[in-house]
């Protein structure tokens, strides 16, 4: 899937290519498919971030309205993502839904309480992505969508 | 004090008092004993001797007639005080002269008194001395002596007896105090190192010998095993270093093993998930999609294949549980045993049990781990709701009681039960009584209980019949 | 007949209670005592050995003058011994009658007498005994005495030395010690 790197509202980063294709596909069921961009690596993510590399078209200020962000990552991973948002000024208030495997993961981030806002189990379908977005207080996310 | 606890000091020092006294009033009682029975025959020689000199003395004032004369010698007898009387007989026996002057008498002398004989008569001594000269009879001389002397005697022996004695046993005091040290002084030595080195535990320390008799041979001993004690603590110390770096080395073997592990099931974790999520997604992206598509054999198939990476994700999960558990401390808070079922037990409620009436009697509150604690109510509460689920009407009890140091809970159900046959099986890991149609489960739960409340101290067991239910049981220490 | 014998024998009373006890009986109380004394003195004095030349050299004791002991004398000696030598009682008229003797009593009453006595005797050893006034200032070894009606002795002391005789002091003690008259 194809789209274009500006204006996007969910910037997926997850580098298992099937468990992003479930995760896009639930999305798509609730008409985010198209406002969404998919990354597979930590390095990638923060290009496209911070306007470098390969996405050096886009503009910092141009940030998505949310991240769906998987930890277990090769290159950088999902916390040190996390953290180099949050330590820059123009980006540390994008909202980040970090995405578990499983429970343990969760220890870890609660722990983590750098800004980890909500998190989400994989797969992530209807359901743990409205508990995340309600976490967050991003309620209009939702306002286009209807569930299916 | 008691006589064995008094210090060797005056043990001693009395020894000696006690010895000399004996002896010195052994002695003196023995010479006071003889004196006295010597003091009569000796009253009696002075007396006869008295009485002889008297009559020799007398013999010309007798022969001649001259009481004067008579009465002057006999006078001279005031010099000696316990003389009361003394009289002179001319040969018939009839009294010449007197003394005292004053003492007259009359009475004649019988003549069985005319021969020499001194004995004692009441209380006095008297004695009668024939007067001769030559070998002419000229008259008797009659003595009569009060025992004042001997009593005098006496009271100068006991007056002089009581001042040795009070002497001696002063120089006695002094010698036995200065003597008595040769002894005390070694022993009092030897102990007062032995409580030096009790107090400071310096086991280097050694007792000075100061002489070659029975207490040296005492320091020698002491002092022999204080050496033994010094190397064998220094061995020990040696083999405490040893072991303490062995320790460490465990230790750091194990930290390191520990954190393998946690690598690893970390890895599991996740890395054994991702393509079970695969399996499971896309299985139901098939279902979803081209369910129309397959008939209801493919359907079914692809359902299968879908329960089995669900189980297959339980299992990892179960499995990772267990295996974190080894490396996780116990940390004992009280806890609300109450709202942990009741929480517990809602969850499991809602989640897939909504027929079963679960009954939460007031549980203790207990002291042990919160998230260990929850998950072995998890685990029994989850069992008991899942084993009921063929009865019609099944129904749970969780409870608690005290018994001997330790708070016993129980999760009891009316469900299928167990086969006591089998009981060793029980908490063995994926070991399971029933089989998977009839009911479903990795076999680890139970495994995990016993695991978690033998971590905290406590024991696990349960009761089964078949088809009766089974009450599970475990017991957390009360300290 | 009862008359005459109660008569005679009344007489016999008078006669007895008139006449002189000297005349009729033996020696006086007096005496009786003094010839005791006699006998007392052999057993006080000593003399020197050549005067008991033997062993069975009786001791004697003579009486100068007339006897006025009687038989009392030879009574009280009688088988009396001194130191072993036997006494012997001998009488003697005259002065020059005495020979061997140990105790003279010498019964002169004149001063005269006993003087002319004493100086012819000189004869050592010889222990004179009288009971003239001052016998024994006179040159006598010893004299009695009455006194308070009891008979007491003088002893002097020079003369008895010079006879070579020992007096006990037991014997001093009860006598007088008197020294000679100058003449």
């Amino acid at each position: 899937m194809t789209n274009s790197i500006h204006d996007v509202d969910v910037l997926l980063v997850e580098d298992n290519p099937d468990d992003a294709g479930l995760v896009i596909r639930e999305l798509k069921k609730i008409n985010l498919g198209n406002s969404l961009y998919h990354l597979s690596d930590g390095a990638e993510a923060l290009d496209f971030i911070f306007g470098r590399g390969e996405f050096s078209e886009r503009k910092v200020e141009d940030k998505p309205k949310v991240i769906l962000l998987d930890l277990k990552m090769p290159k950088v991973d999902g916390l040190e993502v996390l953290r180099t948002i949050r330590d820059d000024d123009r980006t540390k208030l994008i909202p980040v839904v970090v995405m578990t495997s499983s429970r343990e993961e969760q220890d870890i981030i609660r722990s983590y309480s750098l800004g980890v806002n909500a998190y989400v189990v994989k797969p992530v379908g209807f359901d743990n992505f409205s508990k995340a977005v309600a976490e967050l207080g991003m309620f209009w996310i939702l306002v286009n969508q209807s569930p299916r | 004090m008691l006589l064995k606890d008094t210090p060797i000091r005056h043990k001693l020092m009395r020894a000696i008092l006690l010895t000399s006294s004996a002896v010195l009033l052994i002695t003196c009682s023995f010479y006071f004993a003889y004196e006295f029975f010597t003091f009569r025959n000796t009253s009696i020689r002075q007396l006869s001797i008295l009485g002889e000199i008297i009559a020799t003395n007398s013999t010309a004032a007798m022969a001649f007639d001259s009481r004067e004369d008579a009465n002057e010698i006999l006078s001279a007898l005031k010099a000696e005080p316990h003389i009361v009387a003394a009289i002179l007989y001319d040969k018939e026996g009839n009294p010449f002269s007197n003394y005292p002057l004053s003492a007259k008498t009359t009475t004649v002398l019988s003549k069985s008194d005319f021969e020499e004989r001194y004995s004692f008569e009441e209380s006095y001594l008297v004695g009668f001395q024939p007067v001769i000269q030559g070998n002419k009879r000229l008259g008797t001389l009659y003595l009569k002596s009060d025992m004042g002397a001997m009593y005098e005697r006496i009271r100068l022996y006991g007056i002089m007896a009581v001042i040795v004695t009070i002497i001696s046993f002063l120089v006695a005091y002094f010698l036995s105090k200065n003597l008595q040290k040769s002894i005390s002084k070694p022993i009092l030595a030897l102990a007062e190192i032995s409580q030096a080195i009790a107090k400071r535990n310096d086991y280097s320390v050694r007792a000075t010998k100061l002489g070659e008799d029975e207490i040296g041979l005492l320091t020698d001993a002491f002092n022999q095993m204080l050496e033994q004690i010094h190397t064998q603590n220094q061995e020990i110390q040696l083999f405490n270093k040893n072991l303490e770096l062995k320790i460490k080395e465990r230790t750091y073997e194990l930290e390191i093993a520990n954190k393998e592990l946690e690598a690893f099931s970390y890895s599991v974790s996740h890395d054994l998930r991702a393509p079970l999520r695969s399996i499971d997604g896309y299985s139901r992206i098939l279902i979803e999609d081209y369910g129309d598509k397959i008939d209801d054999e493919g359907k079914r198939t692809l359902q299968i294949i879908v329960k089995n990476a669900l189980k297959m994700g339980y299992l990892i999960d179960d499995l990772l549980a267990f295996s974190r558990l080894g490396k996780q401390n116990v940390t004992k808070i009280l806890l609300d045993m109450n709202a942990i079922a009741q929480r517990v037990t809602e969850e499991m409620v809602a989640q897939n049990y909504k027929t079963s009436e679960v009954t939460i009697e007031p549980l203790l509150s207990t002291k042990g781990d919160s998230s260990m604690l929850r998950q072995v109510m998890t685990n029994l509460i989850s069992n008991a709701l899942k084993y009921s689920t063929k009865k019609e009407k099944p129904v749970i009890t969780i409870g608690s009681y005290h018994e001997n140091d330790y708070d016993i809970f129980y999760v009891k159900d009316n469900g299928a039960g167990f086969d006591m046959k089998y009981y060793d099986k029980l908490f063995g890991v994926f070991q399971r009584l029933h089989s998977p149609s009839e009911f479903e489960g990795t076999g680890v739960g139970l495994a995990l209980v016993h695991r978690i409340i033998t971590k905290h101290g406590g024991k696990v067991w349960a009761e089964g019949k078949v088809n009766e239910g089974a009450t599970f049981y475990f017991s957390l220490p009360v300290f | 007949m009862i008359t005459r014998r109660y008569i005679f024998t009344l007489f016999l009373l008078i006669g007895i209670v008139f006449l002189s006890p000297a005349q009729l009986s033996g020696p006086s109380q007096e005496y009786q005592v003094k010839a005791v004394f006699l006998f007392n003195f052999a057993q006080f004095v000593e003399w020197s050995p050549s005067t008991f030349p033997e062993t069975e050299t009786p001791m004697v004791i003579g009486v100068l003058g007339e006897d006025p002991f009687g038989t009392y004398l030879d009574e009280t000696v009688h088988g009396e011994k001194i130191n072993n030598h036997a006494l012997i009682v001998q009488r003697y008229k005259k002065v020059e009658d005495v020979k061997k003797c140990h105790i003279l009593f010498i019964n002169y009453k004149k001063k005269d007498q006993i003087k002319q006595a004493l100086s012819a005797l000189k004869v050592k050893d010889i222990l004179t005994v009288s009971d003239a006034s001052n016998f024994a200032q006179l040159g006598g070894v010893i004299g009695f005495f009455t006194e308070e009606g009891k008979i007491r002795i003088r002893v002097n002391l020079e003369v008895a030395k010079n006879s070579e005789l020992s007096i006990s002091s037991k014997l001093l003690r009860v006598a007088e010690i008197v020294k000679s008259e100058n003449n």
